[in-house]
Formats: structure tokens, sequence, C-alpha cells
């Protein structure tokens, strides 16, 4: 009888290890790169590995990735959203410039986010509705949006953001900031209504082929307007975290912000169309990014030495995952 | 008149190009009228100065948005180029690194998209990320020296023809003849139209895709060291601008970022919009903050007016 049921276990047992072998080499490249920086940390510098340390690690990454949540919801859709830099510079200006002084601290705080909503709308018609082409609408929307920052400030940097907002990314609790409670908080929300809601079956069908999701009717337009305007408005809540970490303004938010929200959608498993990689996915990809980031400094590396590596890594990493999976 | 009715049929793969060819007239015409200064011998030196290092990028980026890809490592390769024209190194040295690190950033980036799998997006934005950082290391700041023979060839004139509007020509005869006067342009069309068909039609996708890339490279090292001799000098940022600007000029001009269609002629007829627009707006005294806000309303307006058959990229 023992005999028996060994036999039986056996091949259950392989069945198992082979698929969670499977799920395994499945994973997005980012969760790789995370685990080799977490295994050679110890060995580049004791802070690494403090968990203070990481704190500081989520706080600073935060904004990114709430940036990134935004990205993947019309990377799902094989859309893009290139107007990250635009809604950033708009709402960091207006919370740092003083002209909403005069108003309760209520609008400064919803204000990001109103822009965001405008901009998501906005792009969403031009491309949903519009059927112009996604990298052209939104980078047009992020050029006007910053060219009418710098008008109105003259190329100047504005003044400092309010100091009642900072509590947003300084204050925490058991040591984790508000801000990554935050980016968890929608993470989560996000997650279960891909999970839960029809609108998540909707993005996963429009992403896998949109031809054949519209023949069966799903309202095609309706599903890409929808996900622009949820990206804009997180995009919104991100540059709200973005502001509230600044004590001071700036109208040069960096163009590298919408690379790296790129880059770490993309290594988060999520690309035009092909979401492996969830919500997870991208949330591991933006700590591995600050991560490295950090071990690079930790190295001396300086701002060239910086590029090349995180190139070198993303080529690599979507190389490996795209040598797995298929297209990446 | 012949010319004028053949013009009126332009083949459906040259997409939006009459739209893109109207505009430009319409703003020559309009700048003419209302900017007297715009004919000025030294203004339309200046816009051609400016608007070349553009137009030969983005013919570069033509060919691979017509294979339905995108290259945003062009403005690195740019930057790269003018840098190691600055180096301490035979002239000639100089120039054949340049081509060859363009063809190895082109060969990588094709080898990543055609054969590996990789995203266009992800796979150039990775090697744009590597010649950035190239280019800090090999000229931290603006500045060293470029042959004078390439300062020369960028400044003079042959007779009464600017320099370089004779490297435009040039740039744009080489692409035209390689898109329609060789199986290679035919190839492009192919693939990025329907690379499946394609495929079944015996078209070899993945080396044309290759070609591109690299081609795409060989055009932003053209262009680099057009901005090396413009400048007198190295610049490793110079051509980070370049990168989406190729795109939105290639765009503008009515190539369809889905792949399958364009033209050499809709191209250059795209930078030349942008060129001008920025020329008209320093003319007319517009705020340089304001420019930045008048260009996204044009391009806004142009792509609301080429409403395509896909929603998305």
């Amino acid at each position: 009888m023992t005999t028996t049921d060994a036999k039986i276990e056996t091949p259950s047992r392989t069945l198992t290890a082979r698929r969670v072998f499977s799920w395994v080499l499945g994973l997005p490249p980012a969760y790789y790169v995370l685990a080799i920086l977490i295994a050679v940390a110890p060995a580049v510098s004791a802070t690494l590995i403090n968990p203070n340390y990481w704190f500081v690690i989520l706080k600073q990454s935060a904004p990114l990735g709430i940036a990134v949540l935004a990205q993947s919801l019309v990377m799902r859709v094989r859309s893009i959203d290139l107007s990250v830099s635009g809604v950033f510079a708009f709402s960091i200006y207006l919370a740092s410039s003083g002209l909403l002084n005069s108003y309760s601290p209520f609008v400064t705080a919803l204000m990001p986010i109103v822009i965001g909503l405008g901009v998501g709308l906005i792009n969403g018609a031009l491309v949903a509705y519009v059927r112009a082409s996604a990298v052209i609408a939104t980078l047009s929307v992020s050029a006007i949006l910053i060219g009418i920052v710098q008008f109105m400030s003259s190329g100047r940097a504005p003044g400092s953001t309010p100091s009642w907002l900072r509590v947003l990314t300084s204050g925490n609790i058991y040591g984790l900031s508000y801000s990554v409670i935050v980016w968890i908080g929608i993470s989560v929300v996000v997650a279960l209504a891909f999970r839960f809601l029809i609108l998540g079956r909707y993005f996963r069908a429009v992403g896998d082929n949109p031809r054949a999701a519209e023949i069966t009717g799903i309202p095609l337009a309706r599903t890409i307007f929808v996900s622009h305007t949820f990206a804009g408005t997180l995009t919104g809540i991100a540059a709200l975290v973005q502001v509230s970490a600044l004590a001071v303004g700036t109208i040069k938010p960096g163009f590298d912000t919408f690379m790296n929200a790129l880059a770490a959608t993309i290594l988060g498993g999520v690309t035009f169309g092909v979401d492996r990689g969830g919500v997870a996915g991208p949330f591991v990809a933006v700590v591995a990014f600050s991560f490295l980031f950090a071990m690079l400094t930790v190295f001396g590396i300086q701002e060239p030495g910086k590029l090349i590596v995180q190139g070198g890594i993303i080529a690599l990493a979507a190389i490996i995952y795209g040598a797995r999976v298929g297209r990446v | 008149m012949n010319t004028v009715a053949k013009f009126l049929k332009t083949p459906y793969r040259a997409g939006a190009i009459r739209l893109s060819i109207g505009t430009l007239l319409v703003l020559v015409v309009a700048s003419v009228i209302l900017l007297p200064e715009f004919l000025a011998p030294e203004n339309l030196s200046n816009l051609l100065a400016q608007s070349t290092v553009l137009v030969i990028s983005a013919l570069g980026q033509t060919f691979v948005i017509l294979t339905g890809g995108l290259d945003v490592s062009v403005g690195s390769i740019i930057s790269v180029t003018t840098t190691i024209m600055t180096l301490d190194m035979p002239e000639v040295v100089r120039v054949m690194l340049c081509i060859a690190v363009a063809i190895a950033f082109g060969l990588a980036n094709g080898y990543g998209v055609a054969r590996l799998n990789v995203h266009p997006i992800i796979m150039t934005l990775a090697t744009m990320g590597i010649g950035q950082g190239l280019a800090l290391i090999i000229l931290p700041i603006p500045g060293g020296k470029v042959p004078e023979w390439l300062s020369a060839s960028v400044a003079g004139s042959v007779g009464p023809v600017p320099n370089s509007l004779l490297w435009l020509i040039a740039a744009a005869f080489v692409a035209a003849w390689l898109l329609y006067r060789r199986p290679f342009g035919l190839y492009l069309f192919a693939s990025g139209g329907n690379d499946f068909n394609a495929r079944m039609n015996g078209v070899p996708v993945e080396r044309t895709v290759i070609k591109a890339y690299i081609l795409s490279a060989l055009f932003a090292c053209a262009a680099g060291m057009f901005l090396a001799g413009r400048l007198a000098s190295g610049d490793p940022k110079g051509g980070a601008t370049f990168g989406i600007e190729s795109v939105t000029a290639a765009a503008l001009g009515g190539v369809h970022l889905a792949g399958g269609i364009g033209s050499i002629l809709g191209t250059v007829a795209g930078a030349a919009i942008l060129g001008i627009v920025n020329n008209v707006m320093n003319l007319a005294n517009v705020s340089a903050f304001l420019q930045s806000v008048v260009k996204g309303l044009l391009l806004l307006a142009l792509v609301v007016s080429q409403r395509r058959k896909t929603i998305g990229l």
C-alpha cells in the first residue's frame, strides 16, 4: 500500500516541481535583477541591507512607482503615455510658485490629480476617438504643458513647496513613509480591479488582440479612453507625491522620468499588449531600479557609468526574457 | 502637368504626404507674406543649417519606422559622434571610429529587435543610455576641436549653394535611392505592412529590420558629423533632443508609426515644417518659452488631421 502511494506521489511532485520551475522561469526580468542585487548587496556595503535604508529606497521610489503603474495601464492596451514629464512639471510649478497660496490646502493637494485627470481625458480622447498616434499626441500635450510652465515662470525656478505637503513623504508609520503606503494602496486597488472587474478583462482582451476584441463586442475606443484617463489620474497622484518629496520646486522635472517609467514597466513584464508581470512586476522593477542606482552610488560610479550600466541591464534583462517567453 | 497629376495620385503607402507638403507650402507662403526678412539670404542659410541635423536624423528614423519600429537612440549616436570627432587621433581614424560605433549601435538595436524579440522602444532605450554614457565619458563637458575640413564642409558654400543644402540633398538622395531604387526599399514597406505576409512571400524580414536600424544609426552618425562641424566642437548632450524630434518630424511627414506607410519627401517636409516653425517664431520674436506651446499645438493639429485606421501607438 505504501509502495503504491509513493508511486502516485512521485509524478505529482515532479509535476509540481516543474510547474514551480516554469513559473520561476516565466517571471519578468525585474525579479532576477532585484534578486541578484540583494544577493550581492552584503558584499558591497552593510548599509545596503539595513532595513531603514530600504525604507528610504522605497520612499524615493514612490513617485516613479505610481507613474509606472499609470504607464502600465496604457501599455496593457497597446498605447503609451509620454505626458508624464508635462504633468509633473505643471503640478510642481503650481504647487511651488505660490499661485495657489490664497486657496485652501485641499485645493493645492487636489490640483495635481485634477491636472492629471484633465490630461488623461485629453490624451484618451485624442488616442481613442480622434485616432491620433499615442506617441505624438501625448508628447505634444507634454510639450504644451512644459511650454506653459516655462512661459509662466520665465524660465526661473519657482519657490519652495508647501511645508505641510511634505508630510506625505516625511511622515511614516513604523518607518514606512505615507507616500509608500499610498503607492502600495493604489497598487492593491489596481490589482483587485484587474482581477475582479470586467474592466480588467476588457484591458486584457484589447491588449491581446484589439481587432478580435472589437469584433466580440468589447468597446475598443472606450476601453483605451478609460485606460488613458486612469493613467492620467495616477500620473497626477505621482506628481503630488513628487511635490511632497521636493523642498524646492523645479520647472525641469527631467526627461528621464518617463524613460525610467517606460523601462521599469517593461522590465516588470508589462509591454505593449502583454501583461505577464501584473501589478507586482512593475512594482518590483521600480524597487530594483532604485536599489541599482543606490548600489552604483556606493561604488562611486558617476552619471556616465550609471547610464551605461542602466542601459546594459535593461538590454540584457530584456534579451534574456525575450529569449524565454517571446516578444518583450 | 504630368508631374502634378502623378503627385496627386500618390500611392497609399506614401501616407499623408499631400497634407504635409500642403502644410509646408501654406507655412512658407504665410511666412513670406507676414515676415519679409524670412527670404533674406542670411535667414535662409541659418534655417538650412538649423534644420539639416533634424532632416538627416529623421531620414534615418524613417527606415526604422517603416518596419514598425522606433529608434530613440538616434540622439545618443549624434552626441557620441560629435565627441569622437574631438578626440586626439588622426582625422581618418576619428571618422572611421564614428562609422564603426554607429554600425555597432545599429547592429545591436537591429539584432535585439529582429532576432532576440526585444521591443524596439526598450532596445533603443537601452542603447540610448549606453550611448549617452559613452559620450559623457569621452567628453564630459562641451568643447574640444573638430577637424577644420569638417567645419568648412558645413559652413562654406559651392557658388550660391550653401554646403548645408548639399548635405541635405545628399542625405535625401541616398535615402530615396535606398527606398525606391533598391529591393531593400520594397522589403521595408512589405515588412512594416505585414511581416507575416512578407515572410510568406520570401522577404528576409529579419535582415531587413537589422539593415534599417544600421541605416538609422549611420544617418545619425552623418547628422552628428554635421552638428560637430557646425559647432566646431563636441557636445556630449548635443543630440539629446533629436531622438524624439526625428520621430516627430517623420510623423509630421505622414510616416505611420505602425509601419509600412511613409515617404522620403514626406519626412523632409515634416522636418522642414518643424524647422520653419522654429525659425518663424524666432523672427517674430515669440518668447522662447512659448515656442514649445506653439509647436505642441501645431503637432496636435497635424496629428488630429491624419486620422488613422488603427488605435494606439
